[in-house]
């Protein structure tokens, strides 16, 4: 019951926030914060619950819709609704000056409440009609701005379209198959399957789930959507939209498809879970650098996104207790990271009138420094510097790739993460740091009601990354329902028996020697307060206002490995989007218009059957 | 207790007089094949005595926080660099965490120096980051072939192996050379001193920095010195007591030195196209042996 409340709430509250916002615009937006705000309650009071209910059978089909909850779709659920929520207080301001409001109001709340359908549905029925629910609604939202924003739109949802129809394959024959779609009951009638067929339903949501989670060759949709997407659905969007497609992952590889299985996938190196990695790898390292290339700071963060979708896969790829722990974990370190940071790109498009491009961007820290403060916790926890929650995660991940003997992925892994310090350098630096154009010097921070979520993200980023343990219990839980050894946690840190990690002798170590260095700092003498332009040039004249000093930032990394970073996938789907246009025109011609020749069709295709009969009896 | 205690507190300053030791002693041996006199050896410490009494400038908060976070995260990391032995945070954080809290320093200076609106700095920390990613490419494959070998991601289990055996560089000298070559770029010293090119770009991130700014980041040189020769001798040379560690830092920095005190300085291109051509090549080589053989 409590489930179906949820989602009730949701759904029929999105509805009447688009009524209410026919009527006061002011009553829309506190509607719309507290039905965002109701998920987040009601998903908490289910911790460590496992319910499930029916809400809807089909008698023609013999199927009965159902909900239910478990660890692994708690921890999805609470990051959705908490998303959710923090994007829906941002878009007030955000939002203000933007036509059409109660349609955005009622598509943000739209999606949020089919992505709870997702990961609460116990059944593929209810959890594909949920999935397209979500892929729509995505639509409809990342096309809202116009313009460019349509044709970002209509490549995500072409690619999408093609996953969700993998998907629905693959789902179609496990009905004809095994006559149910339950989650629980096709768990333990697939333990008896053959292993082709097995590969081939992997295969089939690999597609579908691909696709979401933007893993590559399927990334390419990606980029573009997020950053013509406004700022608030941009944080849902990267965050956590994409990593349904994690969760779509894990709950078919390992909640229904199990360890045993997958192991038996391949010879030797050669299996199911290997290759995965390694597509994980593929895709942490060539979406980063593309990163590192991007003058565009939400392109930027796209792509930081795909590549970090990446850190996910081989984690939950290598199937051990430490990869599970650290893939799953950064699943939410990376939303947290992302969604803030995306909140301050949006901080930043609020004030400067909608400028994104980094090279017209510089010296905003003394204007905007609550904006600042969430922007450096975000590009600390995406780079993983230690105390922010992103190094836990990484670290698992490299723990359980160096353990399980994986050198070269975690060769991708590491090297992945020093692309990460430059774009993120760059982020920061361009953006922040430098000089403040002329253009700017009136600029001031944001509203409080764009600052709270940025604030929240930023408490939570360090939190987590010093005491990992809160995740981390949910996480055994999801491990123990898998039947994997689960995760033995500790509040700060890891276990002795897990690696050599305490997270709070760290920060006491930084507390300390930060506090000494500080010490000596302000014994010294006092040092005499000048203006940024003040500065030496030794010797050579610095005109002001004449030169953007962090244009073309990382120009001789790009000179030598750009040539090699052509986004060839894209390349392709263009291409394959061009032939497929020209062979649709040759099929057109089919269609004449003209009722003689369909006619003609007809009696041809008659004649074939009547042939290809007459030709099997005559055999 | 006590005792770690006490190690916490020495270790630091240990690191902090080898290292300026290290920087005197490059100033005079390159002056002395330069066929000039030079300083004497304790010149940096008179140097820094002499710029925290000095006035200074200041741009702003992050300009301040930059450079403390900066030798904060050195300090830092020397109570994880295990000296002969000594290794007081040993048990809170492995060799991955050692990587990690290197990035402090370049991250720390370059947040402080961006805060200046100078032309300098920016081509300086755009200089910094690349060199950066060029020699971590072979910095990374050689220190995977350690943690691939040993099967531990311990830095102290490294060494314990090393010392009821040979050396790691016996068992493993493609990584070792590939570390090796890296020395200079990592410490950033000739030729690799692109990001403090005294003639191109006024010393780069040190420009803006007078006073204890420059104290601050001379002290911050000095320990980040011996965490990087330090680390050279833990992982391939197999540590042994201090005093057998610190004559082995000695003959690893005085070759490094000797061999780039004769080069002139390459340009930013020409160090990431080194980086990832020799470096690379034996460190993954190195890489590909220790996992066959492991």
């Amino acid at each position: 019951m409590q489930l179906i409340t949820i989602l009730m709430v949701s759904f029929l509250g999105a509805g009447i926030v688009y009524l209410a916002g026919k009527f006061f615009g002011r009553a829309r937006n506190l509607l719309a914060v507290l039905i965002s705000l109701t998920p987040v309650v009601l998903i908490s009071l289910t911790y460590n619950q496992k319910i499930s209910t029916s809400f809807y059978s089909l008698p023609f089909l013999n199927l009965s819709l159902g909900l239910r909850i478990d660890s692994l779709s708690w921890f999805f659920a609470i990051a959705v609704a908490a998303i959710g929520f923090l994007s829906v207080i941002f878009s007030l301001e955000y939002m203000r000056n933007y036509q059409r409001l109660n349609f955005y109001y009622f598509m943000m709340l739209f999606v949020n409440a089919g992505m709870l359908g997702i990961v609460l549905s116990a059944d593929f029925l209810s959890f594909y009609i949920f999935w397209e629910i979500m892929s729509w609604s995505t639509y409809l939202l990342i096309s809202y701005k116009g313009g460019k924003a349509v044709a970002a739109g209509l490549k995500y949802i072409v690619m999408s379209i093609a996953g969700s129809v993998a998907m629905l394959f693959a789902i179609v024959n496990l009905y004809a198959s095994y006559g149910t779609l339950e989650i629980s009951s096709l768990a333990s009638l697939l333990q008896t399957a053959s292993p082709g067929y097995i590969l081939f339903l992997l295969l089939m949501f690999v597609i579908g789930f691909g696709v979401k989670n933007a893993i590559w060759p399927l990334h390419t949709w990606l980029p573009d959507a997020h950053a013509e997407a406004v700022s608030p659905f941009s944080a849902i969007l990267s965050s956590i939209l994409v990593r349904m497609g994690m969760y779509g992952f894990l709950l078919i590889m390992y909640g229904i498809v199990g360890l045993n299985l997958l192991q038996r996938l391949g010879y030797g190196l050669l299996n199911f879970n290997y290759i995965l990695c390694w597509i994980g790898a593929i895709t942490i390292v060539i979406p980063i650098f593309i990163a590192i290339l991007q003058d565009d700071a939400k392109r930027l963060v796209a792509w930081s996104s795909v590549g970090h979708g990446g850190y996910m896969i081989l984690g939950i790829g290598i199937a051990t207790s430490l990869g599970f722990a650290g893939g799953i974990f950064h699943i939410l370190n990376y939303a947290i990271c992302v969604a803030t940071l995306f909140f301050v790109a949006g901080a930043i498009e609020y004030r400067t009138g909608g400028v994104r491009d980094l090279n017209e961007l510089g010296g905003l820290i003394k204007k905007m420094p609550v904006t600042f403060i969430a922007g450096l916790a975000g590009i600390s926890g995406l780079i993983g510097i230690p105390l922010t929650n992103g190094f836990i995660s990484k670290w698992l991940i490299y723990k359980a790739l160096i353990v399980g003997n994986y050198p070269f992925l975690a060769f991708a892994a590491l090297i992945g993460t020093w692309g990460t310090i430059l774009y993120g350098y760059k982020f920061l630096h361009n953006i922040f740091l430098g000089q403040l154009p002329e253009k700017y010097k009136d600029v001031k921070e944001v509203p409080w009601t764009m600052q709270l979520p940025m604030i929240v993200l930023t408490l939570a980023i360090i939190l987590f990354g010093i005491f990992p343990g809160i995740p981390l219990k949910v996480i055994s839980m999801i491990e123990k329902s898998f039947g994997v050894e689960p995760f033995s946690t500790a509040m700060f840190g890891m276990p002795q028996g897990i690696g050599e990690l305490n997270t709070i002798n760290i920060l006491a170590a930084v507390l300390v020697a930060g506090g000494v260095v500080y010490l000596l700092f302000s014994l010294s003498a006092k040092s005499r307060k000048v203006s940024q332009e003040d500065s030496y040039a030794a010797g050579s004249f610095v005109p002001e206002e004449k030169y953007q000093y962090s244009v073309r930032f990382y120009d001789q990394v790009y000179r030598i490995i750009g040539p090699y970073l052509r986004d060839v996938v894209d390349d392709f789907y263009y291409w394959l989007a061009r032939k497929s246009k020209d062979f649709f025109q040759v099929v057109r011609q089919i269609y004449t218009g003209n009722i003689n020749t369909y006619a003609l069709y007809i009696i041809l295709f008659l004649a074939f059957l009547i042939f290809v009969k007459l030709g099997r009896s005559l055999w | 207790m006590v005792i770690s205690a006490v190690r916490m507190i020495f270790l630091p300053l240990i690191a902090l007089v080898i290292g300026v030791f290290f920087l005197g002693l490059a100033r005079k041996v390159t002056a002395r094949i330069h066929r000039r006199y030079g300083p004497p050896i304790y010149q940096p410490i008179i140097d820094i005595v002499k710029l925290v009494n000095q006035e200074s400038i200041s741009h702003g908060r992050i300009f301040d926080i930059g450079t403390i976070l900066s030798l904060a995260g050195s300090i830092v990391l020397v109570l994880f660099i295990p000296f002969g032995g000594i290794a007081p945070l040993a048990t809170s954080g492995d060799l991955l965490v050692v990587i990690y809290l290197m990035l402090l320093m370049p991250v720390g200076i370059a947040l402080s120096g961006g805060e200046a609106a100078n032309p300098n700095v920016s081509i300086s920390i755009s200089r910094k980051m690349m060199l950066a990613l060029a020699y971590e490419v072979p910095f990374l494959f050689a220190v995977l072939a350690v943690m691939t070998y040993y099967k531990t991601t311990s830095l102290m289990e490294v060494v314990r192996a090393q010392q009821n055996s040979f050396w790691g560089a016996v068992y493993l000298p493609l990584p070792a050379l590939a570390y090796f070559m890296i020395l200079p770029a990592m410490l950033g010293i000739r030729p690799f001193d692109v990001v403090s090119a005294p003639q191109e770009i006024a010393s780069g991130t040190a420009v803006e920095y007078g006073g204890k700014y420059l104290a601050l980041t001379t002290i911050e040189h000095a320990i980040h010195t011996y965490i990087v020769v330090g680390l050279f001798v833990n992982l391939f040379l197999g540590g042994g007591n201090p005093f057998i560690f610190f004559v082995k830092m000695l003959i690893v920095f005085l070759i490094g030195l000797f061999i780039n005190a004769v080069f002139p300085r390459l340009r930013i291109d020409q160090a990431i196209k080194y980086c990832w051509k020799w470096p690379t090549i034996l460190g993954l080589a190195g890489l590909i042996i220790a996992y066959i053989v492991a």
